[in-house]
């Protein structure tokens, strides 16, 4: 290996090295503050590394991994991410004797899988990132063993994870068998040199039990039933990475796959593939929304919610022509950003006010009655987290849903967007609800206070969004750039 | 630069309003008021300052926004919406008029709520970018839904929620008209562009740009409000504040005509004109099914509510017959419809805070003991219906003249509206200050009776000169438009098909 290729997997290098260092710390002293304090720093670190690893910008590191400017976008995202839950578990966890360090090893594992994940190209990274990051979840997913809803949802996302996972293998497999070769690049080559039926034809299968194992973690209908008892039973911060984390790392490997092997090996208007990704945009958008209209649990709500937004995403994978492809892909980027900054914003005001040690979270909507009256920065600030998420004007959902649109328009795709249309309205019946809820006459005390490090974050936040749907021009040219730099 | 100074004003003056409020009661209200004289002052200036500018559509401001996209902070002027701007500032200093004591809850936001609406509406008035334009399209209805929802009546929450999704999701499909407008221009030219200037040059495919002008066309109907996308109005009319009301029918409903003039009919004149038969007929239906369902209200409100979809029909009848008399005649009922209505909902609240009630059949014989309020509810009923002398008699006889030529059969249907309208206007004042006395309320004090008299005095002085408005139209600018219009008219449907 050269020192470029060391360099580029530089920030993936940082995390292991730390997660070595906890067990190491937590051999020393057994301390949650310290354990917090330690992750927290070293997510930072791996955070600036991608400062450094910009001269190596579409290096090839081994086999496995590509560094390419989207890959850095996605893994500064994903360490954001998990930076900020990592701020939000601490007040969460701190309820008894006991010590929480086993939980922030788990929270790095989940970091470098799908860090990885953001860097892989090939099958085998791809499904050891994948696997890393499913098994840490799990044991995050059931962290709080005394509550009975956790062990359900621990479970519930223990078996269709690795059912998950094997119908995905089973799809690398097939299109091992078809290509003879498991880099993402290398696929076309091959579709190139050999091309009959019925190698097609395995190609076609293995992509679909592909992107069925990666819709099952992305929980996109037909495959999203275990998403809203999982948000709803795992700790609220877990559930907050979760929806962030994971889901963005995934999602960055849809794209990948998409755009590097299916794309290019079907020719334009042989779209088999495009028809079953189309199927699923729409059942999501429009399942996502109608179920999310019944939930009075606001991590049901934002995990059915959720659904819908994934199949939102899913119209940019929707690209016609090489040309169209930079604006599939900043909308891809700009929209995944807009989506975890609105999400983390409503989950740590969750787990702020809830705690580890009581029955359940405090995710029923119905008890925030009035907030805006009692405590309107927060209010001010969870009522720009719904309206982004609803794709509202001066917020950064606006501009990813712009981005959309423009995708859609530019590939002409009608019908995706007359759902997008649909599954929208139904979708500001519900996020009004709660903002309304927000304004109503203030008559209940479940407002726990907020301490100032989790004040400071949601303002931050709230800030961020509105910065970027006021002033999208913020992320300067050279950024864009970088961020686009021609993968692959 | 000035238009932007107006917004500014606005919605800063909005944000001292709030804070304001905090420190010393009654601030909040002084304040909005404050800051929409010196809008109004700024404008005044320019206007006199500028007197030609006027004469076409010129861009005053231009300066990058989204480069990504190409989208321009682009902001202009002409007559139309000089006139627009200034109905939209004397409504918002009636709005605060009648805010003074009926809003005692959460003053402060209330204001600025309020404000930041005016200058949202402003901001659709002006901008030349189709993104902007968009983009102030939105920021408007959000406060207006804040306003509904929190200082509203009732049945509030539901009258928001309806108000906000209709007005929402009719305007995704515009921003997809937008959109696309802008692709095609980059498929033609290599570039993107949202410059309303730019794109109106720009020839497209007539089946394309059918479908494009549909886009634009439905989110304007809905705003209009035209039969069969009328629903969320009576509903929000009736649970608003009353200041959320008179800004409703005064100004927000005006964004939908202006929106028709401006963009379906300025930038797709063909296609609005091979669907105009379509468009008239909703026209027609709305003047009929709004007078026939305000006869049958008993809910003040409401009934002003649906006279106000009877009205509106007038302005889409008229846009779509495209004859410059009738032209003149939908911008004169453009005005007389925002002060008329606006009279008669603030007259609406001022009943409510005396008798707590909407209800008609509540109400009866109350001329005895408020024969001032009477009179001015009378004068604002006798104008919605049209009598001669008031500025909505001018405005509809010219819709109904000019119309006629291009559609004498839908115009004899169209008429019919008057009478109707004769008759729940009668039926409004006969219910309420007639008949034998069941209240004794006290009459108009001096703000309300400015108020009412201000609203009044407009009426007649533009009713008896609406010259005072067309001045602002000098004559080559909408002879031009005119000219177009019926050039195309000729040459492909109505007048040919015939």
């Amino acid at each position: 290996m050269s020192n470029l290729e060391l360099l580029a997997i530089l920030p993936q290098l940082i995390l292991s090295l730390a997660i070595v260092l906890q067990l190491l710390l937590i051999a020393i002293k057994r301390s949650t503050l310290m354990i917090q304090a330690f992750t927290a720093i070293s997510i930072v670190l791996a955070a600036s590394a991608h400062y450094l690893i910009l001269p190596a910008i579409n290096t090839q590191s081994t086999i496995l991994f590509y560094l390419d400017g989207f890959s850095i976008a996605i893994s500064v995202l994903l360490l954001f991410c998990a930076f900020i839950v990592c701020l939000v578990s601490g007040r969460y966890l701190k309820v008894s004797q006991e010590v929480h360090d086993e939980y922030y090893v788990l929270l790095l594992l989940v970091t470098l899988g799908a860090s990885l994940l953001a860097i892989s190209n090939h099958f085998a990274s791809v499904f050891l990132g994948l696997e890393l990051l499913s098994i840490a979840l799990i044991g995050m997913v059931g962290y709080l063993r005394n509550r009975r809803q956790t062990l359900e949802a621990s479970f519930k996302y223990l078996i269709l994870s690795a059912t998950a996972s094997s119908i995905l293998l089973f799809g690398m497999a097939m299109i091992y068998a078809y290509s003879g070769n498991l880099n993402f690049h290398h696929i076309s080559d091959s579709f190139l040199a050999a091309n009959n039926p019925q190698m097609q034809l395995l190609f076609n299968a293995g992509s679909v039990l592909f992107i069925v194992g990666l819709a099952f973690k992305l929980s996109l209908a037909p495959f999203h039933m275990w998403t809203p008892d999982v948000y709803q039973g795992a700790p609220a911060p877990v559930s907050m990475l979760l929806a962030t984390v994971s889901k963005t790392a995934i999602f960055a490997v849809l794209i990948k796959f998409w755009f590097f092997s299916v794309q290019y090996v079907t020719p334009i208007g042989e779209h088999q593939l495009l028809n079953v990704i189309t199927f699923v945009a729409i059942a999501s958008m429009l399942v996502g929304n109608l179920l999310a209209l019944q939930q009075t649990n606001i991590k049901r709500l934002l995990a059915y919610s959720s659904i819908a937004h994934m199949g939102y995403l899913l119209i940019m994978l929707n690209v016609m022509s090489q040309q169209s492809l930079q604006l599939a892909w900043e909308s891809g980027l700009f929209y995944l950003l807009a989506y975890c900054l609105a999400t983390l914003l409503l989950f740590t005001f969750i787990c702020q006010t809830s705690k580890a040690n009581s029955e359940q979270d405090n995710d029923n909507w119905q008890h925030w009655n009035g907030l805006f009256w009692r405590a309107p920065v927060q209010a001010a600030a969870m009522m720009c987290a719904l309206l982004s998420l609803a794709g509202i004007p001066l917020t950064a959902g606006f501009i990813g849903k712009f981005y959309i649109i423009s995708t859609a328009v530019d590939n002409s795709a009608w019908w995706l967007l007359a759902s997008l249309v649909i599954g929208s309205g139904i979708g500001l019946y519900y996020y009004l609800r709660i903002i309304f809820t927000l304004f109503a006459k203030a008559d209940n005390q479940h407002l726990i206070k907020l301490n100032r490090l989790s004040h400071a974050v949601i303002v931050g936040l709230s800030i961020t969004i509105l910065i970027f749907g006021i002033l999208p021009d913020v992320i300067s040219d050279e950024v864009r750039f970088f961020a686009l730099s021609k993968f692959g | 630069m000035i238009l932007t100074q107006i917004l500014i004003a606005l919605f800063v003056g909005g944000i001292i309003a709030w804070a304001a409020e905090n420190h010393r009661a009654n601030m909040g209200r002084w304040i909005s008021l404050l800051a929409l004289l010196f809008s109004f002052g700024l404008l005044a200036e320019f206007a006199v300052e500028n007197p030609l500018v006027f004469h076409q559509y010129v861009k005053l401001a231009n300066s990058e926004w989204i480069s990504a996209f190409n989208i321009y902070y682009a902001t202009g002027i002409d007559s139309l919406s000089f006139v627009l701007i200034v109905l939209t500032l004397l409504l918002g200093v009636i709005c605060v008029l009648v805010s003074w004591q009926e809003i005692t809850d959460k003053v402060g936001f209330y204001y600025f709520n309020l404000m930041a609406s005016i200058a949202g509406i402003v901001g659709v008035f002006i901008a030349t970018d189709l993104f902007l334009f968009f983009f102030f399209w939105e920021v408007m209805l959000l406060p207006m839904t804040a306003l509904i929802a929190i200082w509203g009546h009732e049945n509030r929450i539901y009258a928001a929620t309806k108000f906000f999704i209709f007005t929402q999701v009719s305007s995704l499909l515009m921003l997809i008209a937008i959109v696309a407008l802008a692709f095609i221009h980059q498929q033609q030219t290599g570039n993107l562009s949202f410059d309303y200037f730019t794109l109106k040059q720009m020839a497209i495919n007539p089946e394309v740009e059918f479908y494009i002008m549909l886009g634009f066309f439905i989110a304007f109907a809905v705003k209009l409000p035209s039969f069969p996308v009328h629903t969320w109005l009576p509903d929000a009319h009736t649970q608003a504040p009353t200041a959320g009301s008179v800004l409703l029918a005064g100004v927000l409903l005006k964004t939908g005509a202006y929106g028709l003039i401006r963009f379906v009919l300025e930038m797709f004149p063909q296609a609005s004109s091979n669907f105009a038969n379509v468009a008239v007929v909703l026209g027609v239906v709305s003047i009929i099914y709004g007078a026939k369902l305000a006869f049958a209200q008993t809910d003040f409100k409401r009934l002003v509510a649906y006279s106000s979809i009877s009205h509106m029909g007038f302005v889409m009848l008229a846009l779509f017959s495209f004859q410059q008399i009738a032209y003149h005649g939908a911008i004169l009922t453009i005005v007389a419809h925002g002060l008329s209505s606006a009279a008669l909902f603030s007259m609406a609240g001022m009943l409510y805070q005396r008798l707590h009630s909407r209800d008609l059949s509540l109400m009866g014989g109350m001329y005895s003991s408020a024969p001032r309020m009477g009179g001015m509810l009378l004068a604002f009923v006798a104008a919605a219906f049209g009598l001669p002398g008031l500025l909505n008699f001018v405005g509809e006889f010219m819709v109904l003249t000019g119309s006629f030529k291009s559609y004498p059969v839908h115009v004899v249907f169209a008429a019919l509206g008057l009478i109707g309208s004769a008759i729940y206007g009668m039926y409004l004042f006969q219910q309420s200050f007639q008949g034998e006395a069941k209240h004794s309320i006290t009459d108009l004090g001096k703000r309300e009776l400015l108020i009412c008299g201000s609203l009044l005095g407009l009426l007649i002085c533009l009713g008896l000169f609406p010259e005072l408005i067309f001045a602002y139209f000098p004559e080559q600018y909408v002879a031009a438009v005119n000219e177009m219009k019926i050039s195309e008219l000729t040459s492909t449907s109505v007048i040919g098909s015939k």
